[in-house]
């Protein structure tokens, strides 16, 4: 059986034709635009829910019962437009009987025939695949905002190919505007220099030996911002065990990364402050028991003794005890202060200023050792920092350089500052004694260690001045060797 | 009796040395100011007949402390030919030193400066009885 006889359909088929249109879920609405006058199919109350003629066929039922207030100037307009237009169908919302609003789809089409201009559609309830999509379009959203306030840009490599597929996240990590084709070199090549060996072994490594990795690396993106970043990667494997995709994220976390540095770093700082201060109440019980005990000692002696020489000599050895006594203390005390004075006001110190002034107060000893003193501070010039600090450590270096220089040659001693990065280092070199570092490097900086024979060795300037660096958070470090000289390396800030 | 001091502290050696003097133990007391200047003489063949019998040894010392004089030691301790009874002086109070010396074998005991007179008297009263069985074990044989 044939449905249409060209476009004609014979009386038969035309209501054979109506009953199918009348069972397939869709409404069809006819308008007479010059007589006003509408027809619904009885699919058109059915899409609905309504019973045939349950309500009734009117342009102000369809208008101002039917049709959602917001989708009526969207509907109006495609009735108003012009025939020559292929309108589009259009999604309205309709008043069902039951279950409230729904969005149909409606077809717009016009015709002409005796009567008048006809326009009519086809409505067709597209609720759920409209619900599915809005549902869709609300968890892209979802997604895509979760991953932004994640800063979290996905990837993944086809393995065969090796092409990549990124993420619009992706992107905003890089901060690339376009969102151009990168290979994976150059997705390598924005990690920094020391980094980029160990991203690529990790992705190496995953795509041959199925490794999964989870690095915080140092990335610098295309503006230039230099970002701590967790890059994590999984191997997608085929049923034989290989790898035929890798997939991973990349993440910017630099806020927490920072943090973490900042308060290992300070973790780092308190133990070293602790060890040091534990090291210091056992300085000061043995420097101050030692004392005690001698001077208790040679009292004693000093009680039974009877030869007047004898008395004589241990009175001495008291005396001498005094005197170191108060020198421990006055030693002690330089260190408390050190402590104290880290609140003090830093100001900007000019280095050259400092040294001169040094120099000129040691200008005897450096006569008397025709030592020759030369500086370079115009890479660095100034310093923020603690003044009393800056002298007490520039006379240290020097005082220490000339004490320990050798006898066989003239001393000459370097002292230069640099600027790298945020940190200001000083360099003091001589070209003194030196020190065997093996057996006392460690030692260097401890209070009371001396290593020569010296009879002007305190052990207390490098003490001191390694207190003070560290204690305004720099570090000093030691190279030397026996004979031919010591260079400090002191970062400052 | 040998005694021998090393400690770079020039009261303390002072007041040792006249210690034993006035209590009349009787020893002859040698003294060096590092751990270094000991090993040396103590390596020396020519000073072989007076080998001490007891080294009182201090820790903190310039060149050579305590501890590398008893890294040292402990090398040259076979060549000696007499057993040398070693006790560790210190006024430190740091249980890290304390635990450290025991550990050392060749460490007889730690003791807290300044040494008292009893303790010294101990100490020499047990070294003088092992020589002294080291003298008839000697005879024995």
């Amino acid at each position: 059986m044939s449905f249409s006889d060209g476009h004609k359909f014979s009386e038969d088929s035309k209501q054979h034709l109506a009953q199918i249109i009348d069972n397939i879920n869709a409404g069809i609405w006819e308008y007479n635009v010059t007589t006003k006058n509408i027809k619904w199919s009885v699919g058109f109350y059915t899409v609905l829910g309504y019973e045939p003629d349950e309500i009734e066929c009117s342009n102000h039922t369809f208008f101002e019962h039917l049709l959602y207030h917001q989708d009526k100037p969207a509907f109006l307009s495609a009735l108003n437009s012009q025939p020559s237009n292929s309108t589009k169908p259009l999604q309205i919302r309709l008043l069902t009987k039951t279950s409230g609003y729904h969005w149909f789809e409606s077809t717009v089409k016009r015709y002409n025939d005796e009567t008048g201009q006809i326009i009519y559609g086809v409505v067709i309830n597209i609720n759920q695949y409209k619900q599915a999509q809005i549902q869709a379009a609300h968890n892209d959203l979802f997604y895509s905002e979760a991953l932004k306030i994640a800063k979290l840009g996905s990837w993944e490599l086809n393995a065969l190919t090796m092409g990549l597929s990124l993420s619009k996240q992706f992107y905003d990590i890089y901060e690339l505007q376009n969102h151009v084709k990168l290979s994976l070199d150059e997705v390598i090549s924005f990690f920094e220099p020391p980094h980029r060996p160990v991203i690529k072994n990790a992705i190496d490594n995953a795509l041959e030996y199925c490794q999964p990795y989870d690095l915080e690396l140092l990335f610098r993106s295309a503006k230039n911002n230099v970002i701590w970043v967790r890059a994590k990667g999984i191997p997608i494997i085929n049923d034989f065990g290989k790898c035929i995709t890798v997939r991973g994220i990349i993440q910017d976390i630099d806020n927490k990364k920072r943090k973490n540095l900042a308060l290992e770093s300070s973790l780092n700082l308190l133990t070293d402050q602790n060890r040091r201060l534990q090291n210091f109440a056992y300085i000061v019980s043995h420097n101050l028991r030692s004392h005690a005990g001698n001077l208790q000692f040679m009292v004693k002696l000093h009680d039974e003794t009877e030869l007047p020489d004898d008395k004589a000599e241990i009175l001495s050895h008291i005396k001498s005890i005094s005197d170191s006594l108060s020198a421990t203390i006055e030693h002690l005390n330089e260190i408390v202060q050190i402590q104290t004075e880290i609140t003090n006001e830093r100001t900007v110190v000019d280095f050259e200023a400092v040294f001169k002034n040094i120099i000129s107060a040691l200008k005897s000893n450096i006569d008397t050792l025709e030592a020759t003193i030369t500086y370079d501070f115009s890479k660095c010039p100034q310093i923020h920092y603690i003044p009393a600090y800056m002298e007490s450590i520039l006379q240290n270096l020097l005082t220490n350089a000339l004490k320990y220089s050798s006898p066989e040659r003239k001393p000459v001693i370097k002292c230069h500052t640099i600027k790298e990065r945020n940190h200001i280092y000083l360099f003091f070199e001589d070209n003194g004694i030196g020190i065997d570092m093996e057996r006392y490097g460690d030692k260097m900086f401890g209070m009371y260690k001396t290593f020569h024979q010296n009879p002007d060795a305190k052990g207390i300037g490098l003490f001191i001045t390694r207190n003070q660096i560290e204690a305004l958070g720099g570090t000093i470090k030691v190279d030397s060797t026996v004979n031919i000289g010591t260079k400090f390396t002191i970062r400052l800030v | 009796m040998g005694v021998c001091l090393i400690d770079d502290d020039q009261v303390y050696t002072f007041g040792f040395k006249k210690l034993i003097n006035l209590r009349g133990l009787n020893s002859r007391v040698i003294n060096f100011s590092d751990g270094n200047q000991a090993i040396t003489w103590l390596t020396n063949p020519l000073n072989g007949h007076d080998l001490p019998d007891v080294i009182f040894l201090d820790i903190n010392m310039p060149n050579m402390d305590g501890w590398d004089f008893m890294r040292e030691f402990a090398e040259i301790k076979s060549q000696l030919g007499k057993k040398i009874t070693i006790y560790m002086l210190s006024s430190s109070i740091n249980l890290n030193d304390i635990y450290r010396a025991k550990k050392i074998t060749d460490v007889a005991d730690y003791i807290f400066k300044p040494i008292n007179e009893y303790q010294l008297n101990a100490i020499f009263n047990g070294i003088k009885s092992e020589i002294g069985n080291q003298t008839f074990k000697n005879g024995t044989i």
